[in-house]
């Protein structure tokens, strides 16, 4: 993509003015992304994303450039400008470059440019029918595929020099189901690490007439009552709730500077004892998973919290020296436009030992949240929201009647101590995270949990 | 290579592989950000930004590929992929790349002096900034973000039936976060300010407001969860509106996933709601003066007095429809197909000031900050249940802050339950903007 000595130029010049690290991040991208709706393929778009981030740090400042033109001039005018905000005479000297290479922990077999559309054509219509088929209510089925190979080569002043191939693979399921004047929808995103391999060997009977049962269940929901209640919430995406309530406030990006409620507590009990919370990017082939991070460290297994006892954070190199502690290979970016930070790849609460028949047995009055929907949270308070897709009420040990328009709020520290059951069927979810590093492929995951209360926002008030 | 030559070769390689119509779209973009933590640099950023949309013809379809790499070599794969994604369309409306509208306004979204602005002169600003947000009260602890960023864009749409358009536009916009803390309390907001007059802005002025807001929030209490009258305030109102605003396009209708479906002439909102789509405002964050199919851009009324009389639409759901375009063909960028999206579309204000409508509320809660809306939120049935941050209204006062809460209600019902609308018309870092809204009741929860 850019010769060796184009980089090291480029990383010379960036510390020309006296910064003390420099970095570069190339990328060559390339995506296809396939809707259909209504049966029929509506657009397929193809792309080429290419451009150049060229990073310069100086003690505590970092300075980040980054530029569609590949010329020399044009990087070089780039790494200029990045070495303009730092004053100050060259400190370093570049050390040799030395190639490293990547050890493959995600194996892709079928590269999505090898494969012709009309192949991934055919998945989606597999997609549609079969969601469509489901129940007479169904009244449109959106399918959207995406797939991407993104090429980098990573280069430091450290000397280090590294390159890597992330292949990306996605379909997303939304079902409408229309009763009269009622529409409610069902959306289901299975994706991976891997290449069309994925697609091939995906339960689509499963994700398919799963995102179509939630929309029908839906048309026979209630009006969620609001107020505080017991919450069961369900494996797999159910995580997006520590995810939201506790990941974020765990990044090193709110944690350096002192701006989040886990910051200096190190050590220290901050949830019940069933909690062990984990974040990795080495499973093989997850959604979030990686070989190397965007600084070009080493993927690894980080414990956040274990037994209830505050680990560690998610660091990225930045952060790492404001901290005075070590990079966790947690550096992550949307792409070329974005400096990395701080973020999570895939994260997980730990199974425990009750099965969910006893977990929902033993709850007398309570919400179910089978399957969670998208949510927010500020690091600062660690005040969250989230709204559930699919949810029930329980009563007297049991399920009963479908709810609809669930949100759960809260505190994440607050509602982490309240975890008073932790179920043995843990199941990881794929999902986009949006942060300062922009927006990053990521799995939350859990086992089957409950929540002792949480602060229900429904449409029918108390 | 330039973008003139990139063009010429590419129409002619596309023509002789059998290509029968061509276009370019094509956006260049100049960056600059800063972020200022504790009086020193934390973040600096400065790009040159951009990339080239293909459109063409091939056997009677339209293919699209894009690439930010502009060279020869990227030429066969913009080509093939765009050849390929035509053969496996099913869409059977034609379409077709566009000749040009009969006129264009001319206008000017380019602020020159913005442009002169140095870098130095705006890392000072914000660095003022700072140094008067940490002043400003001893309960404010830190600054989450305390941003500044200015931007510049071209647009160039060029296509082989002789159309060649191009828009120019800067901003310069601040983004403020800040956490105070008092006791056991922390809380945190934000604001932000758009701009294209930088010697307009006042760092004292800027630094109290969003100090103030994040104030205000100290001493939270809890409510009743019930049903209350709502003052929902002009950024919160707009961040609502800006949630549904696809709704509003005819692609989504004819999806059959919008309710305003068939609702031509129906009045779907209060007679105090007025929407409109103006793509000249001179400080907005979507002006201009082409669509992204070409179409010259004009100003739209969506909703008269409460009735629907337009949707928006591009050129082939007008087709369908049996009407004229809209203008508003969209594309978020280079990267994505031509779809169908607003430019800057607002609520028309009032002469009611916001005081007045607090005035008039004899016990209910004003709303500030909603969040949670990309989850919590359904496009289809218009249902919403959202986090949001609010003050207790008694006697048509602000009496405290409200612990963090959800409302939920139907944002079509919520239309028809607008009783006023203020005179503070705002755009929230949005394309989308709302004067302050009064809403007979929507049910809140409270933590």
């Amino acid at each position: 993509m850019l010769s060796k000595s184009l980089i090291e130029d480029v990383l010379t010049a960036a510390l020309s003015t006296g910064g003390d690290f420099s970095e570069i991040f190339v990328e060559d991208r390339f995506t296809n992304n396939i809707t259909l709706q209504s049966g029929k393929i509506e657009t397929s778009l193809s792309g080429r994303d290419f451009g150049i981030g060229i990073r310069v740090f100086k003690g505590l400042q970092s300075v980040y450039a980054y530029t569609t033109d590949h010329s020399k001039d044009g990087l070089l005018k780039a790494a200029k400008n990045a070495a303009q905000a730092i004053s100050g005479n060259n400190l370093i000297q570049l050390p040799p470059l030395v190639h490293e290479s990547v050890e493959t922990v995600h194996p892709v077999q079928v590269l999505p440019l090898e494969v012709e559309k009309a192949r991934k054509a055919a998945i989606m219509k597999q997609a549609y029918e079969t969601a469509k088929n489901y129940h007479s209510s169904i009244s449109q089925v959106k399918v959207r595929l995406m797939d991407e190979e993104q090429n980098v080569i990573i280069a430091n002043s450290e000397g280090n020099w590294i390159e890597d191939k992330r292949v990306r693979s996605r379909l997303a399921i939304q079902a409408i189901a229309v009763r009269h004047n009622q529409m409610e929808t069902g959306f289901y995103g299975p994706g991976a690490h891997q290449g069309f391999e994925f697609f091939e060997n995906l339960d689509m009977n499963h994700y398919a007439s799963e995102a179509a049962r939630i929309a029908v269940t839906m048309l026979d929901a209630s009006p969620c009552p609001g107020g505080k209640f017991p919450v069961i919430i369900d494996n797999e995406f159910g995580g997006v709730i520590f995810h939201e309530a506790c990941g974020h406030g765990l990044e090193a990006t709110a944690v350096a500077k002192n701006n989040s409620v886990f910051a200096g507590h190190l050590g220290e009990k901050v949830a019940p004892e069933i909690v062990t919370y984990i974040d990795d990017g080495t499973l093989p082939n997850e959604w979030g998973s990686i070989n190397i991070d965007d600084e070009g460290e080493k993927a690894r297994k980080n414990v956040l919290i274990e037994n209830g006892i505050l680990k560690g954070y998610l660091i990225d190199k930045f952060n790492a020296r404001r901290m005075g502690m070590e990079s966790t290979g947690s550096g992550r970016r949307e792409s070329f436009r974005f400096a990395p930070t701080s973020r999570m790849t895939n994260t997980y609460i730990a199974p425990g030992k009750s099965t969910p028949e006893e977990i929902i047995a033993n709850t007398e009055y309570g919400i179910y949240a089978k399957y969670m929907g998208g949510g927010q949270v500020s690091p600062a308070t660690g005040d969250y929201n989230f709204a559930v897709m699919e949810a029930y009420e329980v009563k007297n040990g049991k399920l009963g009647k479908p709810l609809k328009g669930a949100t759960l709020i809260g505190n994440g520290p607050k509602t982490l101590q309240l975890v008073d059951m932790v179920g043995n069927n843990l199941g990881h979810g794929a999902g986009m995270c949006g942060s300062l590093s922009g927006s990053i492929p990521v799995n939350v995951g859990q086992p089957m949990i409950r929540v002792s209360e949480i602060t229900v926002g429904g449409t029918k008030g108390e | 290579m330039n973008i003139e030559e990139f063009q010429s070769k590419l129409f002619d390689a596309a023509h002789s592989s059998g290509f029968t119509e061509t276009e370019i779209y094509y956006e260049k973009k100049e960056v600059f950000g800063c972020q200022i933590y504790q009086g020193e640099i934390d973040q600096y950023e400065i790009a040159e930004d951009g990339g080239v949309s293909f459109r063409g013809i091939f056997n009677g379809k339209m293919g699209y590929a894009y690439s930010e790499k502009i060279d020869e070599g990227s030429i066969p794969f913009l080509l093939e992929s765009a050849k390929e994604n035509t053969q496996i369309l099913n869409e059977e409306e034609r379409e077709e790349v566009f000749a040009g509208s009969s006129h264009y306004e001319k206008r000017n979204f380019f602020s020159e002096s913005l442009n002169k602005v140095t870098i130095p002169e705006k890392i000072k600003f914000i660095q003022d900034v700072e140094r008067e947000i940490l002043a400003a009260d001893p309960r404010i602890v830190a600054t989450d973000t305390c941003q500044i960023r200015t931007e510049a864009l071209t647009r160039f749409l060029i296509n082989n039936k002789g159309l060649s358009l191009s828009d120019r536009v800067n901003y310069l916009y601040l983004i403020l976060e800040v956490i105070a803390k008092e006791a056991e309390e922390t809380k945190s907001a934000y604001t932000f300010h758009v701009t294209k007059d930088f010697h307009s802005l006042d760092a004292k002025a800027i630094a109290q407001k969003v100090v103030d807001e994040t104030l205000s929030q100290l001493g939270a209490r809890n409510i009743a969860s019930k049903d209350y009258p709502i003052l929902l305030r002009n950024d919160a109102a707009a961040s609502l509106l800006y949630t549904f605003s696809a709704n509003f396009s005819a692609e989504n209708t004819q999806a059959g996933i919008s309710a305003l479906k068939d609702k031509l002439g129906v009045a779907i909102a209060a007679d105090k709601i007025t929407i409109v789509d103006d793509p000249f405002l001179e400080d907005g964050l979507a002006s201009r003066t082409f669509d992204s199919e070409g179409v010259a851009s004009k100003k739209l009324t969506l909703v008269d007095s409460g009735t629907l009389t337009s949707l928006l639409h591009n050129r082939k759901t007008a087709e369908k429809d049996r009407t004229e375009t809209t203008g508003h063909a969209h594309k978020d960028s280079y990267k994505s197909a031509v779809k169908v999206g607003p430019s800057n579309l607002f609520i028309e204000p009032s002469t009611t000031s916001f005081e007045n409508l607090l005035a008039s509320i004899d016990e209910g809660v004003l709303i500030t900050n909603l969040s949670g809306l990309h989850s919590g939120t359904n496009l289809v049935s218009g249902d919403f249940s959202v986090a949001a941050n609010g003050f207790y209204v008694k006697d048509g006062k602000i009496q405290y802050p409200v612990n963090l809460m959800t409302i939920a209600g139907n944002f079509y019902q919520m239309l028809h339950d607008v009783e006023e609308v203020g005179s503070d018309l705002t755009f929230p870092l949005l394309p989308v903007g709302s004067p302050s809204l009064l809403i007979k009741s929507l049910s809140v929860t409270v933590e």
